[in-house]
């Protein structure tokens, strides 16, 4: 037990992953500066989308296709899933228990990263179209 | 010593934990369980985003699918959905940063701001619901 001096959780406890990782500082740091971000984003997304609302095909091609309007959208995805990654693993965390909670995490993480390529690969491609 | 009567005296009652049953729904309470259900809505109404984009990214006929489903009943229910999800989640974060910089915890203000999110997430939709239809 000489290595546990620094740790006061049991050998079992540690490889159980009970306790704090020390991981947690820089989650609660991204969810608070996404979540600060999101502010000014989420304006100009929905100004954007009501600009948008009223155009046919060809019309949101034009818009999305303007480096202002993509370059907020690609911020405002970003941070945006990077936030809802976040908030949804304390809620996984705070629901869910043992194995669950490892499968959980995994297919928020990959939800997470697939929905944000869809979205940034879908927006360069009318972007550089 | 008093410490050692804290570990071998007679144990003092432990405070008893509220019983969630009986216990009264506050609006702080309530607003934060909608700032949570809000926030996983808007973990589902992100699909919605990423169809479009797909949608748009994709050739005239692909974007009409997208078009047809978001002008039906249904796509408009969604949307509606996921605007007032939106406008709830970004005003109960505002409320959220009031609350981390130390402001507004105390007992009217912290209920007022509770509710100012309930009423300022509808009013919000209904504004920008209005203005997307008005403005053409």
């Amino acid at each position: 037990m000489a290595d546990n001096l620094g740790d006061l959780r049991t050998p079992l406890g540690r490889v159980r992953f009970l306790g704090s990782a020390r991981m947690g500082t820089n989650d609660a740091w991204l969810i608070h500066v996404t979540s600060v971000a999101l502010v000014p984003l989420t304006v100009g997304f929905v100004w954007l989308m009501l600009d948008l609302l009223h155009t046919d095909y060809n019309g949101v091609r034009a818009e999305l296709g303007r480096p202002v309007p993509a370059i907020l959208l690609l911020a405002f995805i970003l941070s945006g899933i990077v936030h809802m990654e976040l908030g949804m693993r304390s809620i996984i965390v705070d629901y869910i228990g043992g194995h669950s909670r490892t499968w959980a995490l995994a297919a928020n993480t990959c939800f997470a990263a697939l929905v944000a390529l869809a979205c940034v690969y879908a927006t360069l491609r009318i972007g550089f179209n | 010593m008093a410490s050692s009567d804290a570990l071998t005296g007679p144990r003092r009652p432990r405070p008893m934990s509220p019983h969630l049953s009986i216990y009264r729904l506050t609006i702080t309470m309530a607003m934060s369980i909608a700032h949570r259900i809000s926030g996983a809505a808007l973990y589902l109404g992100v699909l919605l985003l990423a169809w479009f984009l797909i949608a748009a990214s994709a050739d005239a006929a692909t974007f009409a699918v997208f078009s047809e489903f978001i002008e039906s009943f249904i796509g408009r229910l969604m949307l509606f959905a996921f605007s007032w999800a939106l406008f709830h989640h970004l005003i109960g974060g505002i409320r959220h940063m009031i609350w981390d910089a130390g402001y507004g915890l105390d007992a009217p203000l912290r209920d007022q701001l509770a509710w100012a999110t309930l009423i300022g997430g509808f009013a919000l939709t209904i504004v920008v619901w209005g203005v997307g239809y008005a403005v053409r």
